[in-house]
């Protein structure tokens, strides 16, 4: 009897120490899928992509620069795919008071190669 | 930093510190664009100097600059025409009809600005229509 007992408590002994055991490795379990959740949210909260420049299309670009050159008759300004192409010649006081009306009609770019500025 | 936003570096800082709101600064294709509103007319002339010393003459088309200062409604502006009187239309664009003139050094009062082009103003002696915000300058 007395060596059933001591056998009991050795087995009971020996199914708690593997239930710990088991308990401990699910812990770390548990705390390696923590990790990789917080790995993933901050691939998700990474910086967004800016949205593209707003540009105006040629018929809005086109009135927009016959309205701006009306009192420039020295000026040709054409409109293609977006980008005013300027020629002629200017005064560089008119050229500092045109370039920000044409800046503000969101052309693509101002081309001014072929323009004079005297 | 990309080397169009370090050749307008100064231009950028500038904007910041001299309170230009909704600032944005994008890159497409090799070109450099930045919008925002000025708080005042002098300071989009401050910026717009900046730009001509970064690049002379705004030569290199590598910049587009579009920072506004809309003038608030019930501000007064001068008529700042080289020596004409501006003409006043129904509507915003040269195709509209003109239905009236603001003398140039005369004051008027700008109502509304439906784009940064066009403003709608009065006029001292009531006449009322759409002008060219180019030759206006807000007091």
């Amino acid at each position: 009897m007395k060596k059933t007992n001591a056998l009991l408590f050795i087995f009971a002994l020996f199914f708690a120490a593997l239930s710990f055991t088991s308990c401990k490795s699910k812990g770390k379990k548990n705390a390696d899928s923590n990790v990789t959740t917080t790995t993933a949210d901050t691939s998700v909260s990474a910086t967004p992509t800016p949205p593209p420049p707003v540009i105006a299309n040629d018929d809005a670009l086109k009135t927009g620069v016959r309205d701006a050159l009306k009192d420039y008759p020295s000026v040709k300004g054409e409109v293609s795919d977006s980008v005013i192409n300027l020629s002629g010649d200017i005064k560089r006081a008119d050229w500092r008071k045109l370039m920000p009306t044409l800046n503000s009609l969101h052309p693509k770019r101002v081309n001014s190669t072929n323009l004079t500025i005297k | 930093m990309s080397s169009l936003q370090d050749k307008y570096k100064t231009l950028i800082d500038t904007a910041k510190e001299s309170g230009v709101t909704n600032l944005q600064v994008k890159e497409q294709d090799n070109v450099l664009y930045i919008d925002g509103d000025a708080p005042s007319a002098s300071v989009k002339d401050k910026l717009w100097s900046v730009y001509d010393q970064a690049d002379p003459d705004y030569k290199s088309g590598d910049l587009v600059l579009n920072v506004n200062a809309t003038a608030a409604s019930g501000t007064r502006a001068t008529v700042t025409t080289d020596s004409t009187n501006l003409n006043i239309r129904k509507g915003p664009g040269t195709d509209q009809a003109i239905i009236g003139k603001a003398a140039h050094g005369s004051t008027v009062t700008i109502l509304s600005a439906p784009n940064a082009q066009w403003s709608l103003i009065k006029t001292d002696k009531g006449e009322e229509g759409y002008v060219y915000s180019q030759y206006l300058t807000a007091q």
